[in-house]
């Protein structure tokens, strides 16, 4: 009863009988708080349970690719008639696109400066990009050969870490590393020489320095940025910027201030893979929906309580106001203990919720490879945002839940309810 | 009038905490129901009144527009010289609070508060905390109708006389001009009755408040100062000495 001094007078009496309905309440009040606790720990858990799915697919899937990719425009075709004034001459009406072929960033040192300075880019990469053959006698494979630097071609699309063989740091001027399933149809293991074919026409002997497995994508072969350059004669230029950022969400708008810096196309990883976005939106809006739908169950257990309360206490609100109780004063009694239910309701459920989500979110005891990081069970991911964000909302809806019984208490006439 | 005259009249008026001129009310409910036709009536400062009716007759209907619950559908109520049909909502709460203390036919004291708590609810009501001055005055109050060893009780660890003394000071709490008592002894057995009454009557003759009582009890009316009858919804008053003869008879019938 001390810390009701900490209260102003004139909010004091409200304070105390609301505390003491509440302590009084017994199983009611039990009843209400674990409703709105039940609301806090669904909000909890769905959200961090959504999170780290998000984020757990999320860098599945952009863990080996590239989260802007920046290349010259393709130019659009344009009629002949709207690029010069050409009223009386005859210009065709067939309209065909540019043949695609190879285009270089010669200036790519400033580019890659220019997009260096954007707050969110962690790695950038100047690379040449291309198709070609690899044969070994006379039986040629389609590949893609990416000429880049390796120490950062592993921060952008690692390859030293999908090593089965080998190596890719050091790689040297005629050595390339290729895929598992390249070397597979080639016959051919680390040390072994094979020819590469670009598609400019360009033939080159190389050693093979590593063999690589990722899983996905296959043909693939890492040469350095030079061997790349001679390959598909492209001189000092590059075919391609690959850029890492920081925050993967945000890559969007990286590629657009890209794309305001420098006069090259800039698409980002989400442009990409559409359906993949658009699937985490739908799986972030229903976990909104049934937060929200579990907050407003909440409520009406709440509200319902609380009327049932107001009722029972009808003798006690006409005493109050015969002895001089305001309207006022009626209405925040009741509105205190709907905020005493908020508070212990959106503490213990964050409490519980939080420990639950550590509790799964431990890692599951596995004997699988060691030096590889267990699994967990859940991928779940502990935000404090939403673990506040859930008790406010909790709090807001419990407060407008008691509202309505509150004010049904304050309009009580006590005529009515003493006789 | 002369002068003297006139500051004497003056001076009554100002002593008059109730008077009602033309009161009449009427319920609006599915069909019209006039209870009161047109009641007047005064109360001075310090009387003790006793209304007697049959039920149904509009006692309670009378005591709760006298005590500011209800507001008359006709005719004027003054409080301490206020007429309640000016008030506004809080003003009421307010009338209620400082110039009206009530006791009903069951205590309806609150079962979370102890028993001072509960006498010091006015006080609460109104100012937020409770000066050691005014929580010694009350706690004089309730050891003064023998509550001085229960104040930390709750009320339903109390006999029923107990909760009704404990009532009647709360009532008292705030210092009142008038007490307005709705069968307070209707609830109690005639032992707890009278000495809820006695107590009652005490109080009225040591702090000067005046006592309206409602009761069934002719024989507890005929303690008061004065008693008023209400009958179909029309006052009278009726001669205490006429009452008592006929009291008499009707314990000699009996």
């Amino acid at each position: 009863m001390k810390l009701l001094l900490l209260v102003p007078p004139k909010w004091r009496f409200e304070t105390s009988l609301a505390v003491r309905h509440l302590v009084t309440g017994g199983g009611q009040t039990v009843l209400t708080v674990g409703a709105v606790a039940a609301g806090v720990i669904v909000i909890i858990f769905l959200t961090a349970l959504f999170f780290g799915v998000r984020a757990k697919l999320t860098n599945m899937l952009t863990e080996s690719i590239p989260h802007v990719t920046v290349k010259v425009r393709e130019t659009e075709p344009v009629p002949l008639s709207e690029v010069q004034d050409l009223d009386s001459a005859m210009s065709s009406s067939r309209i065909e696109k540019r043949a695609p072929q190879l285009k270089f960033i010669d200036d790519w040192r400033h580019v890659v400066d220019m997009i260096r300075t954007i707050p969110n880019v962690r790695v950038v990469l100047p690379a040449v990009q291309g198709q070609g053959f690899a044969s070994k006698g006379s039986n040629p494979i389609g590949v893609t050969i990416t000429g880049a630097d390796p120490e950062e071609q592993d921060k952008v699309s690692p390859v030293t870490k999908d090593l089965i063989a080998g190596k890719y740091v050091g790689l040297a001027s005629d050595e390339v590393v290729i895929d598992y399933e390249l070397a597979k149809d080639l016959g051919v293991s680390v040390g072994d020489r094979i020819r590469v074919n670009s598609s400019m026409g360009n033939s080159e002997s190389m050693t093979i320095a590593g063999i690589y497995s990722r899983g996905q994508g296959r043909g693939g072969a890492y040469v350095t940025l030079r061997t790349g350059q001679s390959l598909f004669s492209m001189g000092n230029s590059v075919s391609v910027i690959l850029v890492k950022v920081n925050r993967l969400f945000d890559s969007d708008e990286v590629a657009d201030q890209i794309q305001k810096l420098v006069p090259y196309e800039a698409r980002s990883w989400s442009r990409e893979y559409p359906s993949f976005v658009s699937s985490l939106t739908v799986q972030s809006a229903s976990a909104y929906l049934i937060s929200a739908f579990s907050l407003i169950a909440s409520s009406f257990a709440i509200a319902s309580v609380l009327i049932v309360s107001v009722l029972q206490k009808s003798k006690q609100i006409g005493i109050l106001k015969s002895i001089g109780a305001t309207r006022s004063q009626i209405l925040r009694v009741f509105t205190l203990q709907g905020l005493g239910i908020a508070l212990a309701g959106s503490v213990c459920g964050a409490v519980i919720g939080t420990l639950i989500v550590y509790l799964i979110s431990l890692p599951l005891q596995s004997s699988a490879r060691p030096g590889h990081k267990p699994d967990q069970l859940f991928p779940v991911a502990i935000m404090p945002v939403y673990i506040f964000g859930a008790m406010f909302s909790a709090l807001l809806a419990t407060l407008m839940a008691s509202w309505f019984p509150a004010r049904r208490a304050a309009k009580m006439n006590p005529v009515d309810v003493m006789r | 009038m002369t002068a003297a005259e006139m500051t004497a009249t003056e001076d009554k008026r100002s002593q008059m905490v109730v008077e009602t001129r033309g009161l009449k009310k009427t319920y609006f409910g599915k069909i019209e129901t006039p209870v009161l036709h047109g009641i007047d009536i005064e109360v001075w400062a310090g009387e003790f009144v006793a209304i007697i009716g049959q039920s149904g007759s509009g006692k309670s209907t009378l005591l709760n527009i006298l005590g500011a619950l209800d507001i008359p559908t006709e005719g004027s109520v003054l409080i301490d010289g206020v007429n309640i049909s000016t008030l506004t909502e809080d003003g009421l709460a307010a009338l209620r609070n400082r110039v009206i203390g009530f006791v009903f036919q069951f205590h309806y004291l609150l079962d979370e508060l102890s028993c001072l708590e509960n006498a010091l609810t006015p006080l609460v009501i109104h100012t937020g905390e409770v000066s050691r001055d005014e929580e010694a005055r009350v706690i004089r109050l309730l050891d003064r109708v023998g509550l001085g060893q229960q104040l930390h009780k709750r009320p339903d660890t109390m006999s029923g006389g107990q909760n009704q003394r404990c009532a009647i000071i709360r009532a008292l709490a705030n210092q009142p001009k008038i007490v307005l008592a709705d069968e307070p002894t209707g609830n109690l057995d005639s032992r707890s009755g009278d000495e809820v009454f006695k107590i009652m009557r005490e109080m009225n003759r040591e702090n000067r408040v005046a006592f309206i009582m409602v009761t069934h009890d002719d024989r507890l009316a005929q303690e008061a100062d004065r008693i008023l009858m209400i009958e179909d919804g029309w006052v009278h008053e009726v001669d205490k000495r006429e009452h008592r003869m006929k009291l008499l008879n009707s314990l000699k019938e009996s």
